[in-house]
């Protein structure tokens, strides 16, 4: 690619325009994220005066010892694949269907949207009610069809409370998924689908060959965002269960270190920047891994 | 008239030129939070000098904690006043003024004793008691009438009663707290002390003693019989306190372990079990003892502020803990006293009558362990409780697993 020429006045105004956002970002995202990697060799605790002991890649190696942390990682990845599988599946077709014309698209489009924009804290608070036992609507409903055993709480059960948890999110979420889709698929112009319909193809021929090579980088936009998000869930674990059950992720024992042990003489401060490096290089290689697989160019 | 209100203005300037003004947290919520506001606005008339604002809290005890610990780490002077659940005060300790000095300042020899043991830390009393909770037992008055059953003493009575009765009326027997969160440690501490074990003495974990481990592990067989022989509904590991009231309240079950702030709720207008409910001890084990858990909230002075800022609080703390405040707070807002002579108080045996009963229960109140690293202490305790309630721990297992645990956290 070419470059192109700058002037040299532009280049200098460029330069100050982007300085405030670039400050920005040092103070509220760099320096901390350094802080915090530096934290990570250290053992200590916030008390004053607490003795701040250096113990190197130690809180690493800790981390691979603790089965705590090895589980909530395995947990962070079961809740992770098969949220985004399920979202992007369900968004995709949904993203299909909203693309067609038909009557009141537009106030369907706008309704499917309303689960993403409840809180999370407060969808997640509404649904742990709808799995309560005794009054809880979806218990009563799989009670009713003989799916589970009456009077067994969905949310205190090993093996139902992270699927239960899966289901938020899922249901939560696949509108969004479905928007960003739904955006994409707007960029495809009729013209393509028109000269394939003339040529003979398929509506699944068409959908393989047009709809999904060009929906591509959109696709991959939508899965990083979605990955990088699922990864580091935390409400509505936290507020479902308080990670009960298996259903404890990265983040929320992460929380558990950092803020219920932020004064333990035992010293957690450094252990819990540790997983905090972590989470982050995690979702690091995650993004990277997309990018490559892609191919998506990032100018 | 211009003159006189030139004059006022002047006189406001320059009095608060020479006020002190102190923050302070507190509950947000309905009569706690209005009763706080009268009483601080009554007590900044008697002291004009000192300027009080309240800076309400979120009502979830963890979410509080979090801001506490923001507010804390980062060395800020406010507030000055902090508004202490009854486990905090061993991990704040290190942001905390020692009130010790001022023991007879404050009066301390009149309080309950189990509130006051809760704030020594290291021989220093880092808050002093505001209001006091413990648990209780809650029963059907009516249905235990109609089956011909008193109040149960033990838990085989219990055990009995609420089988007997629930499978008559299709109704839960017993409802609690068994959700992975600090009420399970709660209820865990009182049905493993009512069966005469006993988890940690003393700062030493002492569950693995012969003796104390074989009750230990009773108790929570016993919490597990509950469940698996359908005295209690298996969805008790998803109930905190509401989730028990509503069940209890909407007349869906003969019995409930609980906190006081239920009794009002249980008796108002609209509850469909008003003038039906009991409350007595929670029930013993064999060769056990009748155990409540201490809850309730303290009072500490934030270590960071200025000199005049501590010396305005510990008026404030004086002033709300003194008996007549106690007395209002217990009729008005439904909080218990934490001294001892407000329980002989006329207002309170009219208004409030089963405070006064169940006294003894106050005054015997067991804290939970009071140790620095309590959330770690509660954490384990919590996880492998929860796993025997949810069949993924044998009782016996279980506990050998908490006691090394728990040793390796408190460091013996």
């Amino acid at each position: 690619m070419a470059e192109k020429k700058y002037k040299k006045s532009d280049i200098k105004l460029a330069f100050w325009l982007i300085l405030p956002a670039v400050v920005a970002i040092a103070i509220t995202a760099f320096i901390p994220l350094f802080k915090t990697i530096i934290d990570s060799f250290f053992k200590f605790t916030l008390i004053p005066d607490f003795p701040r002991e250096f113990v190197g890649i130690n809180n690493y190696i800790d981390l691979f010892k603790d089965s705590r942390f090895v589980e909530s990682f395995w947990n962070t990845m079961y809740f992770t694949v098969f949220t985004v599988f399920l979202e992007f599946i369900i968004g995709l077709v949904t993203a299909v269907i909203l693309n067609a014309s038909f009557k009141l698209r537009g106030i369907v489009r706008a309704a499917i949207l309303i689960p993403w924009a409840v809180p999370t804290a407060i969808s997640s608070q509404m649904w742990r009610w709808m799995y309560n036992d005794q009054a809880g609507i979806i218990s009563n409903i799989l009670y009713t069809l003989g799916w589970i055993e009456p009077g067994t709480p969905i949310l205190g059960t090993p093996g139902y409370a992270m699927n239960a948890i899966v289901a938020v999110d899922v249901w939560k979420t696949t509108p969004f998924v479905a928007l960003l889709l739904l955006a994409g698929l707007q960029l495809i112009p009729s013209e393509l689908y028109e000269a394939a319909r003339i040529d003979g193809a398929s509506k699944w021929k068409q959908f393989t060959t047009i709809t999904l090579p060009i929906l591509k980088p959109t696709i991959a936009v939508t899965l990083i965002f979605r990955t990088l998000d699922a990864l580091r869930v935390f409400d509505i674990v936290y507020i479902m269960t308080g990670g009960a059950l298996g259903t404890e992720t990265l983040s929320v024992y992460n929380r558990t270190i950092l803020m219920d042990r932020i004064f333990s003489p035992r010293g957690w401060y450094g252990y819990g920047s540790a997983i905090s490096v972590v989470i982050f290089l995690i979702i690091g290689v995650f993004s990277v891994i997309y990018i490559k697989t892609m191919k998506l160019k990032i100018d | 008239m211009k003159k006189l209100l030139l004059f006022v203005t002047l006189l406001s300037f320059f009095i608060s030129s020479f006020a002190v003004t102190i923050t302070m947290t507190a509950g947000a919520v309905g009569k706690e939070l209005e009763l706080t506001n009268i009483q601080i606005q009554r007590f900044m008339e008697e002291n004009p000098d000192i300027n009080v604002q309240i800076l309400p809290m979120p009502n979830s005890s963890t979410a509080r904690h979090d801001l506490y610990v923001t507010y804390l780490a980062s060395g800020t002077p406010d507030p000055v006043v902090l508004m202490l659940d009854v486990v905090w005060p061993a991990e704040f300790a290190p942001f905390l003024v020692d009130l010790k000095p001022d023991y007879d300042y404050f009066g301390f020899d009149g309080f309950l004793e189990g509130t006051i043991k809760s704030n020594v830390v290291d021989d220093k009393i880092v808050a002093a008691p505001w209001f006091t909770d413990a648990g209780f037992m809650y029963y059907r008055k009516d249905l235990l009438e109609k089956y011909g059953y008193d109040a149960p003493n033990t838990w085989n009575e219990l055990y009995n009663i609420a089988k007997d009765i629930s499978e008559n009326e299709f109704i839960d027997g017993f409802v609690w707290q068994g959700a992975k969160y600090e009420g399970l440690t709660c209820d865990v501490m009182e049905f493993v002390h009512s069966f005469g074990g006993e988890i940690i003495d003393n700062g030493k974990v002492v569950v693995d003693n012969a003796e104390n481990y074989d009750k230990t592990v009773a108790a929570l067989k016993f919490m597990k019989k509950l469940i698996d022989d359908g005295v209690t509904p298996k969805g008790v590991t998803t109930y905190m306190e509401e989730e028990a009231r509503r069940q209890f309240q909407n007349g869906n079950a003969v019995f409930m372990r609980n906190w006081p702030y239920a009794w009002p709720l249980a008796n108002a207008s609209d509850s469909p079990v008003k003038g039906k409910v009991g409350i007595v001890p929670v029930p013993m084990g064999d060769n056990g003892r009748h155990s409540a858990t201490l809850g309730g909230w303290n009072l500490g002075i934030n270590k960071n502020s200025s000199k005049a800022q501590i010396d305005a609080a510990k008026k404030l703390v004086k002033y709300l803990t003194a008996y007549d405040q106690q007395v209002e707070r217990a009729t008005y807002a439904g909080q218990n006293p934490t001294m001892k002579s407000a329980y002989s108080d006329a207002k309170i045996k009219e208004e409030a009558p089963f405070v006064v009963d169940l006294y003894d229960v106050f005054i015997s109140a067991e804290p939970r362990p009071v140790t620095a690293v309590y959330s770690e202490v509660s954490d384990a305790i919590q996880r492998y409780t929860y796993g025997v309630l949810t069949g993924q721990y044998k009782a016996e297992d279980a506990v050998t697993r908490m006691a090394k645990e728990l040793k390796q956290i408190v460091g013996n």
